[in-house]
């Protein structure tokens, strides 16, 4: 279980809340605090009073995959094999494995015709694939996905959901503005001014929502 | 008004584009897979990119503008208002509008992202340009702010307008249908009919077509309209 208790950081304020494992999904207006909270869960930011235990540690003592929106921010080498190489590199992995491990995610992740290039070459969404890949190449605990979608195409966020699903990472909390994203996850966190306002299955927590733009529109065409 | 490619091509080490056809006056959509070249048609398009082959007329074109992919790469302000500034803008009529007045004086970066595409998109729809090329205009954005911009976009009367973007469920009225596929840009034609042809529709589009429905064009009321009436 991801724990949250007591939880105050800038504006997020959450006193409790528990979340299972899954596919986590984190939706609310612009500013609302989502890519805040993710940071938080991910250990990139850590709170001024109370905490966030996954599997009752700190999120800074668990193995951690992130992807930023702006992809450029994540990415740290200038070659695509060496920003996938990056994460094993950094643990000491011994070079056989690394270059394994690389191959491996590049061709799950169909990417591989782009390991020979530089990250200058790649368009935006590729660059988005790279970051993923990096994120996924030691079998994080827990995988934090800031609007990964907003740069891909639906049958490539299709393709990647299915392999995250079958990738065994026990956590995945992702923030999206794609409502038909967040409506295939496990379980659906409403944002506003820092606070969750709603939690539930995506099909509960919508019911809420069909009111406002952000009800998915392909329930509301019932296809 | 209008922007002509003639077998106008793109190079890239091994990678290429060849780009054909005529853009007019109204809304285009380009779509494609990742890495298939709508950002660097759009760069071409703009001129910030020089074509290998070809030739780009821009004919009646006085002013144009393209907004990139990540807004982090126009800005030029250290604060929310002075970015204002660098448009030739005041900050407080654009800043009232998109409810950031009250961030006039942070540094854009440390905005969230999507309130930063909003600052940018506020600033590039703020004035009149006669080709507009929107490079992924709606990532980032939360689904009212979606609306908003497409509603702006639709309400453009002049002008040449190019969206290229991933967006899947919420776009404006859209006049013209493009393609890239296989390295060439494909003219898939006028809406409605084109949409039968799409073949990067997204999902939700595909299953209404699919179902018999008949859509008069792309907008959230397009398509709620279109459930309805059959």
């Amino acid at each position: 279980m991801i724990e949250l208790s007591g939880l105050r950081y800038r504006n997020i304020r959450i006193d409790s809340l528990t979340i299972p494992p899954g596919i986590i999904s984190v939706i609310g207006p612009n500013g609302s605090g989502k890519t805040t909270l993710l940071r938080l869960c991910s250990g990139i930011a850590v709170p001024e009073t109370g905490m966030i235990l996954i599997n009752g540690k700190p999120s800074r003592e668990t193995d951690v995959g992130w992807v930023n929106e702006f992809p450029d921010k994540n990415i740290l080498f200038s070659r695509v094999s060496d920003e996938l190489a990056s994460a094993p590199r950094f643990s000491h992995q011994p070079c056989a494995e690394t270059d394994s491990a690389v191959k491996n995610i590049a061709h799950q992740m169909n990417i591989a015709h782009l390991l020979d290039r530089t990250i200058k070459e790649l368009s935006g969404g590729e660059k988005i694939l790279v970051a993923l890949a990096s994120a996924l190449v030691q079998h994080p605990k827990i995988l934090v996905l800031d609007e990964y979608d907003s740069h891909l195409d639906e049958t490539r966020c299709l393709q990647i959901e299915e392999l995250i699903r079958t990738s065994g990472v026990p956590y995945v909390i992702r923030c999206t503005q794609q409502m038909e994203t967040a409506a295939r996850g496990d379980l659906l966190l409403v944002m506003e001014d820092g606070r969750v306002t709603l939690s539930g299955k995506p099909v509960q927590v919508f019911a809420s929502l069909d009111q406002t733009p952000f009800y998915p529109m392909s329930w509301r065409c019932k296809v | 008004m209008r922007l002509q490619l003639n077998a106008a091509h793109a190079n890239r080490g091994e990678w290429s584009l060849a780009a054909e056809g005529t853009f007019g006056e109204g809304v285009h959509l380009v779509s494609g897979d990742v890495g298939s070249g709508k950002s660097t048609l759009a760069l071409m398009m703009a001129g910030l990119l020089s074509h290998s082959d070809g030739t780009i007329v821009r004919e009646g074109i006085r002013s144009s503008m393209i907004s990139l992919q990540f807004p982090e790469y126009h800005l030029t302000g250290s604060t929310v208002a002075e970015e204002c500034r660098s448009w030739g803008l005041n900050p407080e009529t654009i800043l009232s509008e998109i409810m950031l007045l009250d961030k006039q004086h942070r540094a854009p970066l440390t905005l969230s992202r999507g309130e930063l595409k909003r600052l940018h998109l506020a600033c590039v729809l703020a004035k009149k340009y006669d080709l507009l090329l929107l490079d992924e205009p709606f990532s980032s954005l939360d689904a009212r702010e979606k609306e908003r911009i497409c509603r702006l976009i639709s309400q453009r009367t002049s002008g040449i307008t190019v969206l290229f973007t991933h967006e899947q469920t919420i776009f404006p009225l859209v006049d013209h249908l493009w393609e890239i596929e296989q390295n060439v840009l494909i003219e898939r034609g006028e809406l409605p009919d084109a949409l039968s042809h799409w073949s990067h529709a997204p999902v939700l589009i595909q299953k209404l077509i699919a179902s018999g429905k008949r859509l008069k064009n792309i907008s959230p009321s397009d398509l709620q309209e279109a459930v309805c009436r059959t």
